[in-house]
């Protein structure tokens, strides 16, 4: 019977979000048939066309696993955004400002100063939720704010590049760069460490005694602080582990495509992470599937405004409407969930 | 003819009986006290007579004229208002705000503040409630609070008032002054019913008083009629099955070495003391009850001794050893160990299976996990053990333990706790909700941890339980340790009860 249900309410979400694209393709005015054609030529069209998808899905995943350790452990962690781009920071001054070191050591070190200063920035709302029980979304999101001005503010003055009048920092070495696994596509090393962290996340969660701590905590606090388990201390480390992997995704998007920090290096990554923890149950195989899920969905919708003008904000659109249908759906399932006082 | 009868009102919850077939009949300017333990149901008629919930079957009938009351604003129509145990006032806004609220007065939404509390200020002076309509809520004592609730009801016109434990967060001298009130009500007309656990208030104000025990009316009784012994019989009531408690090599007396000793333990609320200088001694193989009506600080006792909470005051020694500085783990490492009573939110992790929930305390030891690493494999294997070992049935060691009956829950919690063989068990209502069989076997657990010189400490409400396996028997009232007794067979059932209702001085 649940079984059921759950088959049911899926194939209702897929067709409410069908639907809703296929009206949303004619209210531009634009030919389904062409929409749809393009949509997955944009996607499964060509080789360098499903690299792009991996490509896209490559920061999706990293920032993906970082919401999703913190949303085990009931760390609402909005700011993957914000530690991203910390991330991103981290690896370019890494890169800059260090030099002279054989290439793998300085990648790896560059990698890793990028999840601890996106884990550093994740650690400060995770201390004052921990400590002071202070709500975790409001300074996630405000840690946004102010890591995407300071990235504003440090392109104009102390990592500025003198050579150019525009707001960015100098290029990268050449050779600073991760490995490109096609070229001449734009596939890089990332994927591989994204695909390399899911499983060290999955190990992390549920081969781990701090996994196990941090899913129950997630659970039921009351439940680990009668049994001995410090709930503070769960959601510090999970913090500090969600924006880690975080700042992983902003410093793969600096060495392996951009090569120098610069604003808007982003387009929301750290946003729809949260959509890509959500699509995937919070369980990193899942994430991985979400994460790919969603960059071939937006690949996809960018190539259909190229060619038949219906405007990519469609992916967007589908995106709200399937997180709202989602989280809807578990009233569905469990129609009266509190019956009882 | 009265002002209100309830008459057969059954309510269940999931197939549980929260009422059965319940009479009520309150007459007009009149006092009545609804006496009960927690959970025998007393909250739940009255959220059913206020609107909150339906009854399942049953009249009601006001004023001999019959009724259904759908929600709270139907109940304020027919003059019926409550005051809830947790208050209901929007603490930024004054109590003049508070009290208009939701009330569409003359010139809505340009309300004449000033007659609004010239009004409430006659309220306040013919009643003798002390409250300045201008004060901000969050500003004035819970006392405070309390009456301006009160006030708000007279405003709506109540004439049958509810109070639920209304003297729960009030110190002494302001339930002399809220008796005062009531007393004020009852000769200007108006009907009160005030749910209670506490004996000395129901004699002390009320005119009747109806028992309720496990959802069932026990009796209705003019004051006059009945005693405090009385009431406490009716309240506790007896059951038949009687417990033999076999005497053991460590058995009871206090010549075996003490292995917990609390020791001036107070912990400080925000009103009053919540624990006041308990000090305990359990020894080696011995059962200690600790009986005591819900609510007078057992469960704060016990988290104490835990370490969930940290006293305030007073230091507990475990076989020697002070570990009143010691967290929960530490505790549990010397071999402390905690049945809690609510097994949902304190005890388990519903939404995680069997094997989770049976290493929750100890994933972090060997062989269950090395060096952070787990041992999925020696976990499913434990669990498999102990739920043979238990008799946990489920339908497997994956199964959610949302899945489990409550029985199996507790088995659950017990083959966790008992794991490693503990020094001192700390069980706090372990058999509350259970059937008759999971209740057997709890009491068959702690009897053979006994026998292996463990020390219990057993937190109960039900006093044939404490009675059947307890050496010694403290009771506790309002945080205070109001006598311990030596459990030799002699001891009377009313000697406790009224040790429960705080009347130490009177002896049975």
């Amino acid at each position: 019977m649940r079984l059921v249900r759950e088959v049911i309410s899926f194939a209702a979400i897929l067709a409410v979000t069908s639907l809703a694209a296929a009206v949303l393709v004619i209210a531009v005015g634009s030919d389904i048939t062409k929409a749809l054609n393009s949509f997955f030529a944009g996607i499964f069209g060509s080789f360098y066309s499903l690299t792009e998808v991996l490509v896209r899905a490559t920061p999706l995943i990293l920032a993906g696993l970082g919401v999703a350790v913190a949303f085990q452990a009931r760390f609402f962690n909005i700011g993957a955004e914000g530690q991203l781009y910390m991330g991103a920071v981290a690896a370019t001054w890494i890169g800059l400002y260090l030099p002279h070191l054989p290439i793998i050591l300085h990648l790896t070190l560059a990698m890793a100063c990028g999840f601890l200063l996106g884990g550093l920035w994740a650690l400060i709302p995770g201390f004052l939720k921990g400590q002071f029980q202070i709500s975790e979304v409001i300074n996630t999101i405000m840690f946004n704010y102010i890591a995407i001005n300071l990235v504003g503010i440090l392109v104009r003055t102390v990592m500025t590049n003198p050579e150019s009048p525009l707001p960015m920092s100098a290029r990268l070495p050449d050779d600073l760069h991760l490995p490109l696994m096609a070229e001449p596509t734009r596939l890089h090393g990332g994927l591989a460490i994204a695909l390399g962290c899911s499983v060290l996340v999955y190990f992390f969660l549920y081969k781990t005694t701090w996994g196990f701590e941090i899913r129950s905590v997630g659970v039921n606090p009351r439940a680990c602080s009668c049994a001995g388990i410090s709930v503070k201390k769960n959601i510090v480390v999970s913090s500090l582990v969600s924006g880690g992997l975080a700042g992983l995704a902003g410093s793969s998007e600096i060495l392996g495509i951009h090569q120098r920090l610069m604003e808007g290096i982003s387009p929301e990554f750290g946003y729809v992470a949260i959509i890509v923890a959500l699509l995937g149950k919070n369980h990193p195989l899942g994430v991985v599937l979400a994460g790919l899920g969603i960059a071939a969905l937006q690949m996809g919708a960018n190539t259909m405004q190229r060619r038949t003008g219906v405007p990519a904000s469609i992916s967007l659109i589908i995106m709200g409407l399937l997180v709202v249908l989602i989280l809807g759906r578990r009233y569905f399932i469990n129609p009266s969930p509190n019956a009882a006082a | 003819m009265s002002l209100l009868s309830m008459q057969n009102i059954t309510k269940s919850f999931g197939g549980l009986y929260a009422n059965k077939d319940v009479h009520l009949t309150v007459g007009k300017g009149e006092i009545h006290a609804l006496l009960g333990e927690n959970g025998a149901g007393k909250t739940t008629l009255m959220n059913i007579l206020y609107g909150i919930y339906q009854a399942d079957s049953g009249s009601i009938d006001i004023n001999g004229v019959a009724v259904r009351i759908r929600s709270p604003k139907e109940a304020i129509t027919h003059k019926i208002g409550m005051v809830h145990q947790h208050f209901m006032l929007v603490s930024t806004l004054t109590v003049s705000q508070n009290i208009t609220l939701g009330l569409r007065e003359k010139g809505y939404p340009f309300t004449d503040r000033k007659l609004v509390d010239r009004k409430i200020a006659r309220l306040c002076d013919e009643y003798g409630l002390k409250v300045r309509p201008s004060d901000v809520i969050a500003a004035i004592s819970v006392g405070a609070r309390q009456r301006v609730e009160i006030i708000k009801l007279l405003y709506h016109e109540a004439e049958l008032l509810i109070l639920d434990e209304p003297t729960a967060v009030l110190t002494p001298h302001e339930i002399d002054s809220l008796f005062n009130v009531l007393r004020r009500l009852r000769k200007n007309g108006h009907a009160v019913i005030i749910i209670t656990h506490r004996i000395a208030e129901v004699m002390s104000i009320a005119d009747r008083v109806t028992v309720l025990r496990d959802g069932q009316n026990v009796a209705s009784l003019d004051i006059e009629e009945t005693s405090s012994s009385h009431l406490s019989e009716l309240m506790i009531g007896r059951r038949l099955e009687t417990l033999t408690r076999p005497v053991t090599a460590s058995g009871p007396g206090s010549e075996t070495p003490v292995r917990l000793s609390a020791k001036g333990i107070s912990l400080y609320g925000e009103t009053k003391k919540i624990l006041d200088n308990i000090s305990l001694d359990i020894g080696r193989g011995e059962i200690l009850g600790l009986a005591g009506v819900d609510g007078n600080g057992q469960k704060e006792l016990a988290e104490t001794l835990i370490g969930i909470r940290k006293s305030d005051d007073g230091q507990i020694i475990l076989d020697g050893k002070d570990i009143s500085h010691l967290g929960v783990k530490k505790r549990k490492g010397l071999g402390v160990a905690y049945v809690p009573d609510d097994r949902h939110h304190d005890g388990l992790i519903l939404d995680m299976d069997v094997v989770s929930n049976l290493m929750l305390s100890t994933y972090d030891q060997s062989p269950f996990s090395r060096k952070k690493l787990l041992n999925t494999k020696v976990c499913r294997e434990h669990a498999t053990k102990k739920t043979l070992e238990y008799r946990v049935k489920s339908s497997s060691v994956k199964a959610q333990v949302r899945c489990l009956s409550g029985g199996n829950q507790q088995r659950l919690i017990l083959a966790r706790e008992l794991h490693g063989y503990p020094k001192l068990i700390v069980a706090c209502q372990p058999t509350r909700g259970l059937d008759i069989g999971a209740e057997a076997f709890v009491h068959k657990i702690l009897l053979q941890q006994k026998a292996r010189g463990v020390s219990i400490l057993l937190i109960s409400a039900d006093l044939d339980q404490i009675m059947a396996l307890s050496d010694h028997i403290a009771v506790i009232f309002e945080g205070r340790i109001t006598g311990v007794l030596k459990n030799d067979g002699k001891l009377e059932l009313s000697q406790i009860g009224l040790k429960m209702a705080g009347l130490t001085g009177a002896a049975a």
